[in-house]
């Protein structure tokens, strides 16, 4: 309970020195003692377990554009400062504070936790194969850190969950970008060639943080299935560790996508035709984009080296099906089965889906 | 809807793609190598062959990483415009900032010792969480402007873009610390106010003006708070909190005063424009009316811990550091002189007079 005579006593010693005082005639949410669940067993003083009291409640609309933590008294002089969403429907899981502690404790370093010692020849068609590989894999992490970093300058502190985990999944793809541009100047390789890059405009390009998204759940869950088959791709040791904590890492980002998605989705389903237009668009520039090193330089791999890389193609064209159907199964979670009818048509050739019309044909 | 049992009715082969080997024989550098040294294998490490060549200049809006070939055929513009040259954001140690960054990670939950936070008095116990709820502000604030940066930073000064996604990360966890202790003992969020200047950080349209109020002025100030956080915390916890976020907060000035050290060598006639940015931002934070009520107020009685005015001695003592500190990293970057030429705002001269 508050002690009157502690506060009035140094609300006067504060006056007297000129000093202002007011902040501690703010009535206090006394109490609130967060540490109280800072076991090791419960892993330390997560996030999730401030959201007491009314640091908990997380409105569906928030209404002050400042940086004001949710929770504190405004200060209504302050200025605002540009965000523009505040809508719990556009940005939110309740995920996120529980993501943000699982990325920082599944942390990892590529300059000392990738066996890089374990780099050995591996034949200059193979070296060649990991490197244009590596130099895609940097593009995108780039392009991860830089489109996601964007939204944060959007997003109110209503929704200080959603912004923490993006931070981590900016830190992500900064590593996403370092560990294979090492990969590809370690081994007596060099960096390829870069790609055209037309598919990441509908990252870069987005309007709205879930046209973001759902661009996002299509990268992610391709790259997702590539990385799964690390064992498979992996030359040496060094590369093994590489597609492990990648996949786990892009594992945490989809987990956060979909579950905004399917959150958007139960909340306002107004919105799933424009959604889907936003995947309209996403896949149109996947399929148009038309820039093949990333399967060859798989098929080289696969093949071991550039004779046996067009035998290869049929593992290779089975995994890009697996890349559309992984796609497609993290839209079932949404709530956005659907798309299954609506794929782009060009889609549906990788995936080995009959084209629409002839579907259309099949009794049911 | 494709039902299951329809699935294999819908199955055919998937489309092959085309197989297109052009890419095994590029004119990039190449026989690279790089081994892993005492910290294992760092940028520096591959950074010295030729794909560790900065230009001066890049038109490149792209993501292709440095050193690598061009595309074939035709290529979007992937963001409206980057700052190219390599004075607007270069930095010679973003890539080591980086490189320590990965590896001093540390984790709010678990790096504190939360359990040491006893019952503290309850003035002392609401100055803290005052003091904390400017801080998480503060914080926030310095995260979001990195990130509204990362779009234009030139694919080929990549250093300076790693540094800055790893400056998004610490400030998340900055953000995140200071709110956990506001709500971690009893006390709570108290009266809003990061105080004037997150707004002018915010709003700069130019990159090198931004850091030289966020890295050098703001963080500087925030730095020296932080190394002096042993007078402030009450436990162990909060001892630990100030001293982790220092460490981070030290990297954050060494990229600021180090870039602008590299533009300054490489532009010298921005000098004037840096000056002006500091008249600007020196003002508003000694400004009585856009300070934040609750931030200098808590700051005194903590440093008394609760005696104001042993508070006020110590705060002129913590303030004549910060000053200090912050004309030495000015004078690193190239930019010294502003006491000597009368520049420096006066309450913040005023701060080094021991009287
Ligand atoms: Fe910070
Ligand atoms: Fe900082």
């Amino acid at each position: 309970m508050p002690d009157n005579d502690v506060i009035a006593a140094a609300k006067e010693r504060l006056e007297q020195s000129g000093l202002p005082s007011d902040w501690l005639d703010i009535p206090v949410h006394w109490g609130v003692k967060a540490k109280e669940q800072a076991t090791p067993e419960n892993g330390g003083l997560r996030f999730e377990y401030l959201n007491v009291d009314v640091y908990g409640e997380v409105p569906e609309y928030w209404d002050n554009n400042t940086e004001i933590p949710r929770g504190a008294v405004p200060d209504t002089r302050t200025e605002q400062m540009g965000y523009s969403i505040f809508n719990k429907s556009e940005v939110w899981s309740d995920l996120c504070a529980g993501l943000y502690e699982d990325a920082i404790a599944d942390r990892w370093n590529s300059s000392s936790d990738v066996p890089w010692d374990s780099l050995e020849p591996i034949g200059a068609d193979l070296e060649r194969a990991v490197c244009q590989i590596a130099t895609l894999m940097s593009e995108y992490g780039w392009t991860k850190a830089q489109t996601t970093g964007r939204w944060l300058q959007e997003i109110s502190y209503g929704y200080i969950e959603v912004k923490l985990f993006l931070g981590t999944v900016v830190f992500d793809g900064a590593r996403l970008y370092e560990v294979w541009r090492k990969r590809a100047l370690a081994n007596g390789g060099g960096l390829g060639r870069g790609g055209r890059n037309w598919k990441f405009l509908p990252l870069t390009q987005s309007y709205t943080f879930s046209e973001f998204v759902v661009a996002s759940i299509m990268h992610d869950s391709m790259l997702l299935a590539l990385l799964r088959h690390g064992e498979q791709l992996a030359q040496t040791e060094a590369e093994r560790k590489i597609y492990e904590l990648c996949q786990q890492d892009i594992e945490r980002h989809l987990a956060y996508f979909v579950d905004h998605m399917r959150y958007l989705m139960l909340k306002e389903p107004v919105r799933r035709e424009e959604i889907h237009r936003y995947m309209n668009k996403a896949e149109w520039y996947l399929a148009k984009d038309g820039d093949d090193t990333l399967y060859s330089a798989l098929a080289v791999i696969m093949g071991d080296g550039r004779e046996g890389a067009e035998e290869a193609m049929a593992d290779v064209a089975e995994l890009r099906r697996e890349q559309i159907e992984t796609y497609l199964g993290y839209l079932r979670q949404c709530h956005l089965a659907d798309r299954e009818d609506r794929l782009n048509e060009e889609l549906r050739k990788w995936a080995g889906m009959v084209e629409l019309e002839e579907e259309e044909k099949i009794p049911v | 809807m494709v039902t299951v049992d329809k699935l294999d009715e819908l199955q055919i082969e998937p489309e092959v793609p085309e197989l297109d080997l052009s890419w095994l024989n590029l004119d990039t550098e190449w026989g690279v190598s790089a081994e892993p040294g005492r910290k294992g294998l760092t940028l520096q490490q591959i950074n010295k062959t030729l794909y560790g060549d900065i230009p001066a200049t890049s038109d490149d809006s792209s993501a292709r990483p440095r050193g690598a070939a061009a595309p074939e055929g035709a290529t979007p513009r992937m963001t409206p415009w980057v700052l190219g040259d390599a004075t607007e954001t270069f930095s010679d140690s973003a890539g080591l900032l980086y490189d320590e960054a990965v590896s001093r990670q540390w984790s709010s939950a678990t790096d504190i010792p939360w359990d040491t936070l006893d019952e503290l008095p309850e003035d002392i116990e609401r100055a803290m969480v005052q003091l904390c709820t400017s801080l998480t502000e503060v914080e926030f604030i310095a995260g979001d402007v990195p990130g509204k940066w990362l779009p234009r930073i030139a694919a080929d000064h990549y250093e300076s873009g790693l540094f800055l996604m790893s400056q998004v990360m610490d400030e998340a966890r900055h953000t995140d610390v200071f709110r956990k202790r506001a709500l971690a003992n009893g006390g709570g969020l108290l009266l809003q106010g990061g105080g004037g200047g997150l707004r002018q950080i915010l709003e700069a349209e130019d990159f090198t003006q931004m850091s030289s109020m966020l890295h050098i002025l703001g963080e500087g100030f925030v730095q020296s708070l932080f190394r002096l956080g042993e007078l402030i915390a009450h436990n162990e916890a909060e001892k630990r909190i100030f001293r982790l976020a220092a460490q981070d907060e030290s990297r954050h000035v060494a990229y600021g005063v180090t870039h602008l050290k590299y533009t300054l060598e490489h532009e010298p006639e921005k000098a004037e424009e840096v000056h002006w940015t500091l008249d600007m931002f020196e003002d508003t934070l000694v400004d009585p009316d856009q300070a934040n009520p609750g931030l200098a107020g808590a700051l005194v009685y903590l440093l008394g811990d609760g005696d104001v005015d042993e508070g006020w001695r110590l705060f002129w003592h913590v303030r004549r550091k910060q000053v200090l500190e912050y004309l030495h990293r000015l004078d690193v970057a190239g930019l010294g002189g502003r006491l000597e030429t009368g520049r420096l705002h006066p309450a913040l001269a005023g701060a080094l007079d021991e009287n």
